[in-house]
């Protein structure tokens, strides 16, 4: 299991580093759905069989290859990106490096953290996810039709074609 | 609860009445609605007592604070019954899109939960982004519409990373457990920086320095009513979010210094970038962006009476902002669609009364004596005093002093006598909206007078 965690680790981090680093970005849609695959096998690992499915189906299957379809339409390339000046990368940089010390400075202190729940191999089985979504989280899950609903009506608001005004 | 409901279906059914294609019935429906919504929330109505404790809670808090926030939206719609007059397409959807967003605003004041702040912010903002890019052909819209879009995004990941790392540490996204779990062990690294990450994230909302940067460009290209929502409506919301927020993480020392560094920042550079604006929208987003500065002092004092002094303040900073951006509407049709604050000029001339009340709207903002706006900075002071951050108080006491300086600016354009005087067209319902809200910033300046 520990071995696991550690291949399933790497992998992310690898990949997820040729997300930002590749000149293509097609390549970087390639390795970003390596990256979310990886992501699965620590929801399998942690016993999130259910969010693992919907992982492999939902990102890498329909968002990605939607994703690949829009950056294939748009056929980008080195030309059509946007130079940066120097001093934004040496923000970029320092930004990045201060959030990257504070996060290695926090995870060195040996902090706790709460226990996981017990293992339960069926506890991420569909009924189990559907127990919680309509039982604890019943609020939760049907406020957030309301933020669909406003994303729906947004995108046509935005993608209607208006009238021609005279 | 009934008032949420009330509102989520209300924006339902103004989508459907868009369909019907008679415009003219749309705000009045809404304003019935919202106008029933208050009731509910401020009587408590509750008929089948659903209640989701462990996700909302509705207490005398968030009773003020979504009674003003539906007040104040109504006050926007009676000023969209003329806005919108004259825009053919799409009507029934702003409406609609403003309604969901403060259901939004509704949930941030009340949630005892984290996944219920997240969905609170996102249904709040993800309408906004739209709105924001309301005016299709308008290169600025969309620029503003692509920007919220992206920083808001950006500012969601954060909060994300932080509600993740608080739940790994305390295994709840209950706000009473997580208090509890932190009061145990306080000075846990990982919640530090969940609770760091959250802040950030808030910070972005209410329009905090350095998490500015978005404001000024997204008040100046969204439409004038959408901008008017940004300023009073979800700048309140975010406010009692932040507020409930810190009060559970019991302001550890860490985070408490890192609010005080932002509020400095933003008491300075709000007040002085303000007073070398000519744009209207963008003075009034930079002036939004200082008060967010005394706002936020109210929350780093974080005793159980903030929320009183954030509720009075975010109040009355809405009702004059109401006022005067309808002002600004109203000057710039004059004016051929310029935003500059030198259309102002004249407006003593043309409309003596409306020159009077934005007077008296600017001056609130400025927080003169006798205006709501210099008993909230008194209120917002005193706090701070009281939880001993006495060099911040004078600090802002003096930066309050230099924020009079551009809104006087302004009302000195209005009261200059123009070479041509504009013609300014106000329609009842706006006169009656503008007015009452320079009526009501006297009437709770003198309030708390007459009242104790």
């Amino acid at each position: 299991m520990q071995y696991l965690f550690y291949l399933f680790a790497a992998i992310s981090v690898l990949s997820g580093l040729f997300v930002v680093t590749a000149r293509n970005p097609v390549n970087s849609v390639i390795a970003l759905i390596v990256c979310f695959l990886s992501i699965a096998g620590h929801y399998i690992l942690l016993n999130a069989q259910f969010l693992a499915m919907v992982q492999v189906i939902v990102y890498t299957g329909a968002i990605m290859v939607l994703f690949l379809f829009v950056i294939m339409l748009l056929n980008l390339n080195n030309s059509t990106e946007p130079q940066k000046t120097l001093l934004t990368r040496i923000a970029a940089v320092v930004a990045g490096g201060v959030f990257l010390l504070t996060l290695l400075a926090a995870t060195r202190q040996g902090v706790e953290i709460a226990a996981a729940n017990p293992a339960d191999a069926s506890v991420g089985l569909v009924s189990h996810v559907g127990m919680a979504l309509f039982k604890d989280f019943l609020l939760p899950f049907e406020v957030s039709s309301v933020l669909f609903l406003s994303a729906m009506v947004g995108a046509l608001m935005l993608g209607k074609k208006e009238k021609v005004a005279a | 609860m009934s008032a949420l409901i009330l509102t989520s279906v209300l924006g339902v059914v103004l989508l459907y009445l868009g369909l019907s294609g008679n415009k003219s019935i749309l705000a009045p429906t809404a304003i019935v609605g919202l106008v029933a919504a208050g009731v509910m929330s401020w009587t408590g109505w509750n008929p089948g007592l659903m209640e989701f404790p462990t996700m909302l809670k509705f207490d005398q808090m968030s009773t003020l604070f979504n009674c003003a926030m539906i007040a104040v939206t109504v006050l926007l719609f009676l000023f969209g019954i003329d806005y919108y007059r004259r825009m053919e397409e799409n009507v029934a959807e702003h409406y609609a899109l403003m309604v969901f967003s403060l259901t939004g605003a509704l949930i941030l004041t009340s949630y005892t939960n984290l996944l219920m702040l997240f969905l609170g912010i996102e249904i709040l903002s993800i309408p906004l982004y739209i709105l924001a890019g309301g005016k299709k052909r308008s290169y600025r819209s969309s620029e503003a519409s692509f920007k919220y879009f992206l920083l808001g995004s950006f500012a969601t990941a954060f909060f994300l990373m932080g509600i993740a790392l608080i739940y790994g540490v305390t295994a709840s996204f209950d706000l009473a457990v997580i208090g509890q779990k932190v009061q145990a062990a306080p000075n846990n690294v990982l919640f530090l920086l969940g609770a760091f990450f959250v802040s950030i994230a808030l910070s972005f909302k209410v329009g905090a320095v350095p998490f500015h940067f978005w404001s000024p460009d997204v008040y100046e290209g969204a439409p004038t009513l959408v901008t008017a929502f940004m300023a009073t409506v979800v700048k309140t919301a975010a406010f009692a979010g932040f507020y409930r927020f810190l009060q559970m993480t019991a302001m550890p020392p860490a985070l408490s210094d890192t609010l005080l560094v932002i509020t400095i920042l933003t008491l300075f550079l709000g007040n002085v970038v303000a007073m070398r604006q000519s744009q209207f929208k963008r003075l009034m987003a930079y002036s939004s962006i200082a008060h967010t500065g005394f706002l936020l002092m109210a929350v780093l004092a974080n005793s159980a009476m903030s929320w009183s002094t954030l509720f009075y303040y975010t109040f009355t900073y809405a009702l004059a902002t109401v006022g005067l951006f309808i002002v600004l509407t109203l000057a710039k049709r004059a004016a051929n669609g310029n935003e500059a604050i030198v259309i102002f000029r004249g407006l003593f001339r043309a409309n003596p009364w409306l020159a009077l009340v934005t007077m008296l709207l600017l001056l609130s903002l400025a927080g003169i004596p006798l205006t709501a706006g210099f008993v909230a900075k008194y209120q917002v002071f005193m706090l701070a005093i009281g939880a001993g951050f006495i060099k911040t108080a004078v600090f802002a006491v003096f930066m309050a002093l230099v924020g009079i300086y551009y809104y006087v600016l302004v009302i000195r354009e209005a009261f200059t006598p123009a070479e041509e005087t504009p013609v300014l067209v106000v329609s009842p319902i706006n006169w009656l909206v503008v007015s009452a809200c320079g009526v009501a910033v006297v009437a709770f300046a003198l309030w708390p007078v007459l009242v104790g």
